[in-house]
């Protein structure tokens, strides 16, 4: 158990730090993490594993509450959880009648067939369950493992059917995502990128360097001309932190520009995530997802006189409404925003949104 | 049969007796004690009557779309329990014990979407602009409890949503029933809030109990079970004078010329007569782009997501 403890702390103080950022290393890290935590641990009812890994998906979530992925993954994991023992239970049990008539399957053990009384949500804790549990739960956590591996592959076979030849994408700053998705598509297709270069980060100059590599016709400009071009551009692709249950993003500073442009000149907004980025939260206000970084790049500490005048923030992310995005690609197909109810239903629990143990 | 139960004058009473107590649910509670005082022996008998006493029911209360939200679950609740009979009477036994509980749950629903606010009690400072509610003095009526809770509450005109709408940073509704779309059904005057907050930018929520959702997909506001020939029916002209104008009309016209005016005065009919004689209406239909989030007992959805919702139920 200190064992365990010694492994949470050190990626807690890694988040806090913000020596670990980006949604792809943080999902990576934790999941390893939760792997070891719920095989070195002893456990045998639900509610004990369940508690064990809320607790550390807690002390994690707080160690950087922006670094949405962490929740993401402990959800995922804690859902998987449930279906195991829920499995379990229901093959331990098909003697009654009654589970064979509920045999329709209720993804969500809240749904308003819940109002009529008949299903538990909360697994029993006197089960005997099969000793081939443990390993299934491990087994399928390491599925999401493999598809976290897997999460560009899965994405950017769909490229060749967004992308068509002759076309012009317009994409800001850098997304692994987003390159390799244009990547994919420049094998059977011939199309030019804009990359906004996102200030003060610059970092779209980065992805312009990689496209050019891989022999895309590239051309990085000023955030400011991206209203300018807009109406040259045949679509929008974005890559973005994290997605929110309403749709919404929390995509890099610069992104809510691009997307209301395209909005205003009739542009489809394509946003290419893994699911791991989406979030069950909302976000009930505009910030509740951002962070500010250093202010020196925006007006640097050398001009003295001004700093006491001045108020200088660097968001690094905006918010995007769902109004903006025409389309998810996620590794599993592409949905409009108004269908992330259902991947969120699908992949995780409504008892796990917030982790109260 | 069970005739000698009246199922509407124990609705009614319900409601009387406990005034907290949402329509739906004193619907479904009932229905429980009809089943309870049912003579029927066979199982067509039974379903037969609890049918005709839900359309009893339901066209016993003018605006009956909750109403009829609640009947609706519970006969579904019925019939999907009605797949395992064994024997008659202990069956019947079950479903009153089921029924009590679904009745429990039901009435629970409110105070679970209540834990997802608490805002009050969570000492968020926050103020609110009631609108008047001119028509039923819903608004009067909570502004009263809201202040008592200690919030800040100013009662507004219905009118003066645009007005207001600027100052505020949300709007909050309740519901009647949402529909299979996501839109909302709701006290009239919702439906020019959502465009009034949607033109401002302001989120628009509503709050709903999931036994509100009505197998119902209108088409626009006309397509809704409230709405009859007279709604809005446009009275005949030169009928209405009000008898004392006339008289003192006629007094003094040998006076002034001008108080031939006052006697040809149309003493236009007040809408509250009108809605009095129900052609006004009383709930209207807001469509789900302008709704931003649902608060539910199933938890926070998108409008997208109460169909959702209703299939699983109804499979």
């Amino acid at each position: 158990m200190s064992k365990n403890n010694e492994l949470v702390d050190d990626l807690v103080a890694k988040l806090k730090r913000r020596q670990l950022v980006g949604s792809s290393a943080v999902a990576h890290a934790t999941l390893k993490l939760l792997i070891v935590v719920i095989s070195k641990n002893n456990w045998s009812t639900c509610n004990q594993l369940l508690n064990v890994v809320k607790s550390v998906g807690q002390r994690l979530v707080q160690a950087n509450p922006t670094e949405l992925a962490v929740g993401n993954i402990v959800r995922r994991v804690l859902h998987v959880i449930r279906e195991e023992f829920r499995e379990a239970e229901s093959s331990a049990s098909t003697n009654k009648n009654q589970s064979e008539f509920h045999a329709a399957p209720l993804t969500t053990s809240s749904s308003m067939y819940n109002l009529l009384g008949e299903t538990n949500s909360i697994p029993d804790d006197n089960v005997q369950y099969p000793s081939s549990l443990r390993s299934n739960i491990i087994q399928e956590i390491r599925e999401i493992k493999d598809e976290l591996e897997n999460i560009y592959d899965s994405i950017k076979n769909q490229a060749s059917l967004q992308i068509h030849s002759n076309e012009i994408i317009m994409t800001i700053g850098r997304s692994k995502t987003v390159e390799e998705f244009l990547k994919m598509a420049a094998v059977k297709r011939k199309f030019q990128v804009l990359v906004a270069e996102s200030a003060p980060s610059y970092s779209g100059q980065d992805m312009a360097v990689e496209l050019s590599k891989a022999g895309i016709e590239t051309t990085v400009i000023p955030d400011s001309a991206v209203f300018a071009v807009m109406s040259r551009v045949n679509k929008v692709i974005l890559g973005t932190h994290a997605v929110l249950a309403n749709g919404g993003l929390v995509a890099i500073s610069g992104t809510h520009m691009m997307a209301a442009a395209a909005k205003h000149h009739s542009i489809p907004v394509v946003v290419c995530t893994g699911l791991y980025k989406l979030s069950p939260l909302y976000p009930y206000d505009e910030d509740s997802f951002n962070v500010t970084f250093n202010p020196d790049s925006v007006l640097g500490f050398e001009e003295g006189d001004l700093i006491d005048k001045v108020t200088v923030t660097n968001p690094y992310y905006d918010y995007v409404s769902p109004d903006f995005v025409n389309l998810f690609i996620t590794n599993q197909g592409g949905h409009p925003p108004s269908y992330l109810y259902r991947l969120i239903v699908e992949n995780y629990d409504p008892n796990d949104h917030t982790f109260d143990l | 049969m069970s005739k000698d139960f009246d199922v509407v004058s124990n609705y009614k009473s319900l409601l009387l007796n406990s005034p907290e107590l949402s329509m739906p649910v004193a619907a479904i509670q009932s229905l429980v004690e009809l089943i309870k005082h049912s003579n029927a022996t066979t199982m067509s008998e039974f379903m037969l009557s609890i049918n005709v006493a839900s359309q009893m029911l339901k066209s016993s209360v003018r605006n009956s779309i909750s109403l009829s939200a609640g009947c609706d679950l519970f006969l579904r609740f019925v019939t999907r329990n009605s797949q395992d009979v064994a024997e008659f009477e202990a069956w019947k036994a079950t479903l009153i014990v089921r029924g009590q509980s679904f009745v429990e749950k039901a009435d629970a629903c409110r105070y679970k979407i209540a834990e997802l606010g608490k805002a009050a009690e969570n000492h968020k400072r926050f103020k609110v602009f009631v609108t008047e509610s001119s028509q039923t003095h819903g608004g009067i009526r909570s502004a009263k409890v809201l202040r008592a809770a200690g919030i800040p509450t100013t009662i507004i005109l219905d009118a003066a949503v645009g007005y207001v709408i600027d100052k505020v940073d949300m709007v909050l509704v309740g519901a009647e029933g949402v529909v299979e779309n996501g839109g909302l059904i709701n006290q009239i005057g919702s439906y020019q809030m959502a465009i009034v907050a949607k033109a401002a930018n302001k989120p628009f929520y509503a709050v709903a109990e999931s036994y509100k959702f009505v197998r119902l997909f209108p088409l626009n506001q006309y397509d809704l079970p409230t709405y009859n020939a007279d709604t809005l029916s446009f009275q005949e002209l030169n009928v209405d004078y009000d008898s004392k104008t006339n008289e003192s009309g006629s007094v003094s016209s040998s006076a002034a010329p001008s108080s031939a005016l006052s006697q040809t005065a149309l003493h236009m009919k007040t809408s509250e007569d009108q809605a009095s004689q129900g052609s006004n209406p009383l709930v209207d239909y807001t469509p789900p782009n302008y709704i931003t989030l649902l608060f539910t007992d199933l938890g926070v959805l998108t409008p997208s997501g109460v169909s959702d919702e209703l299939i699983k139920l109804y499979l």
